[in-house]
């Protein structure tokens, strides 16, 4: 009884988090139409920061590396950790978002990720490349000693408490006159622009509110198993949160909540059960799991785009991919249903 | 000095694999109008296709090399046909498009990790020594890479110039509403594209194993944004411009390399990138017309 509930713990504090992080996928994405492809990256950055401002200075006798190393009391780290997400999130927001759509803004994102994973793990001094940060200080550890149930318990709470407010304030925002904005920027942004609204900062401001969002994220779950490694945010886990906000349904935290559970518990955990398949190949089965997750991705576009809790009160109506060339076709639809059977409820 | 005649000498090499693949991603993009994100897992099929033909069925190396190169035109083709084309028909989810085809490159290396695994691979080609020409110094595969890159990329300037095809390609590219008026089959136009443009991939992927030696499903992956950027600077869309591209990203990176470590070479190709987007992300060569 002992190990399920065990089991159960940890597996809610991963929904808890994954589910936080899809939360900040759907403010960038959802919202605004962001196509943020490196989603996982805010996640590192804000766990890398947070351990690095709480431990103690690299031990360099052991070939552990990495900047900093403040050992900071973990709240002041913690606090460190989201200022270094928020301006990582800016960073990118600066380069990406200025000129750029769709299209050029899904590369560069993708860039970005790709370059970040190859620093962190080639560049050892940094955050102790490959091998990763360990170690790292958990808060509330000195609650639960000799009880990792406890301390997994205890996390259970910590991480549903910070989802719930993470919530809470997003669905806040969706109602709000800003969440309005971006969700006209995500429908079209040059009638935005044309509005006299500064497309450019209100995207900008998506992005680092979804970027901080991850960052908590992130921290969280550094804190939780106390250490972390690019293994652990490779590209492709950006493409697990697109799957549960696709799945679940864009634009609200309802169906991100559902695609979390959906995606990232039912199917990681039933997946456990195939190494008795073939126990030989210990890579088949993440290929396995990462197949079909594509092949669930593009089924649900195709079957059902808006998800399976589709947004409220209209649909989401296509983004046009930056048309460079020539006129822009005014595509989508005006509201529901304006155009009749050419539109459908993406 | 001879260290950076070498570096130009390498930079020659890495500027071909790049040109094959450059020059297929953007005419697939120019045809097209929208980015094929699994563009990467093209390039490892071919590159492991040829190794399943050369190493597991014992074929000749160059009758492996025409083969998976044409047969991942095929599944370029196949997929383009069966996946993508019924998404670009739903005229109104052209972003889903970038989506699924994201998706689509992870299918692909999952399953070709399933297949081939995770070590890493060599083709059953004998390692020469280098030669010496002038102050280059180049492998006999590495002067293969030269070779095939240079009569790959006259065919395709025939073929964009001479050919009807090329000529409706470009049109297409160019404005796709004015192409179709001037009764140009479109339909017939893309999918020559897509095999086209798979095959440059697969044979991008060969070369780029030849090149490394050994290599793994991964191998491609990094490759991938560097082909972006090479695409980027030339102008998206433009075969002429990736050519230009790709010399000059891979004349650049691998000069680079004897200013920097090796291992930062790809930021060189990086920084170009985030440059280019932006101040010119029309690139060098803009096409007409285009924002």
């Amino acid at each position: 009884m002992n190990i399920v509930l065990s089991y159960l713990a940890t597996i809610l504090v991963f929904l808890f988090i994954f589910n936080i992080f899809s939360i900040g996928l759907n403010v960038q994405f959802g919202y605004a139409g962001i196509l943020n492809f490196t989603i996982i990256s805010f996640m590192a950055v804000g766990a890398y920061f947070y351990a690095v401002f709480a431990m103690p200075p690299a031990d360099r006798s052991n070939q552990i590396f990495y900047i900093l190393g403040l050992h900071w009391p973990w709240p002041l780290a913690t606090l460190a950790g989201i200022a270094a997400s928020a301006g990582f999130g800016y960073l990118v927001g600066l380069v990406a978002l200025k000129r750029l759509r769709s299209d050029y803004l899904a590369i560069a994102t993708l860039a970005v990720g790709s370059m970040l994973f190859g620093l962190a793990g080639n560049q050892t001094q940094l955050f102790d490349g490959w091998s990763g940060l360990f170690n790292v200080v958990q808060p509330f550890g000195s609650l639960a000693v000799g009880s990792p149930t406890a301390f997994s318990w205890i996390f259970v709470g910590v991480c549903g408490l910070v989802m719930v407010v993470i919530w809470l304030f997003a669905n806040r925002l969706y109602r709000s006159p800003l969440g309005s904005v971006m969700r006209a920027v995500r429908e079209d942004q040059d009638v935005v622009d044309a509005f006299g609204k500064s497309s450019f900062h209100i995207r900008m401001v998506a992005m680092v509110i979804g970027a901080v969002i991850v960052g908590i994220g992130g921290i969280l779950e550094i804190q939780y198993i106390g250490a972390l490694s690019p293994s652990g945010w490779s590209p492709s886990t950006t493409f697990v949160v697109w799957a549960a906000l696709l799945i679940g349904g864009r634009a609200n935290n309802l169906g991100s909540f559902v695609g979390s559970v959906v995606v990232a518990v039912l199917f990681n955990q039933v997946t456990r059960f195939l190494p008795s398949i073939s126990p030989s190949s210990a890579y088949l089965v993440p290929n396995l799991r990462n197949l079909i997750i594509g092949v669930l991705v593009i089924a649900v576009l195709w079957f059902r785009p808006q998800g399976l809790i589709p947004e409220r009160g209209g649909g989401f109506l296509e983004i046009p991919l930056s048309s460079t060339r020539g006129t822009r076709m005014p595509s989508g639809g005006a509201g529901e249903g304006a155009r009749g059977s050419t539109v459908e409820e993406v | 000095m001879t260290l950076v005649l070498l570096t130009i000498g390498f930079g020659i090499v890495t500027a071909s694999i790049l040109s094959l693949l450059s020059v297929g991603l953007t005419l697939q993009f120019g045809v097209t109008n929208y980015v094929n994100f699994a563009y990467g897992g093209y390039l490892a099929i071919g590159m492991f296709l040829a190794y399943s033909f050369s190493s597991t069925l014992h074929l000749p190396f160059w009758l492996s090399v025409v083969a998976a190169t044409l047969a991942t035109g095929l599944v370029a083709l196949v997929i383009s046909e069966t996946l993508l084309d019924p998404f670009v028909r739903r005229r109104n989810s052209r972003f889903v498009l970038l989506i699924v085809t994201f998706g689509l490159s992870l299918i692909i290396d999952s399953l070709l990790q399933i297949i081939y695994g995770p070590s890493f691979l060599e083709y059953p080609i004998s390692q020469s020594q280098p030669v010496s020409i002038g102050p280059f110094s180049f492998t006999v595969a590495q002067l293969a890479i030269i070779f095939v890159a240079i009569v790959t990329m006259v065919a395709v300037h025939l073929l964009l110039s001479r050919t009807a095809l090329g000529k409706s390609m470009r049109a297409m590219s160019d404005n796709l509403d004015l192409a179709r008026a001037s009764g140009i089959d479109t339909k017939y136009v893309t999918r020559w594209t897509w095999f086209l443009s798979g095959s440059l991939a697969g044979l991008g992927g060969i070369v780029l194993g030849m090149n490394i030696v050994s290599f793994q499903t991964s191998s491609g992956d990094a490759m991938l944004f560097i082909v972006f950027a090479a695409v980027i600077l030339g102008g998206i869309g433009q075969a002429y411009g990736a050519m230009l591209g790709a010399l000059i990203i891979g004349l650049a990176t691998e000069i680079s390399a004897s200013f920097i470590s090796s291992a930062d070479k790809q930021y060189i190709a990086f920084a170009v990138l985030l440059i280019m987007l932006l101040i010119r992300p029309q690139g060098i060569i803009a096409a007409k017309g285009r924002s």
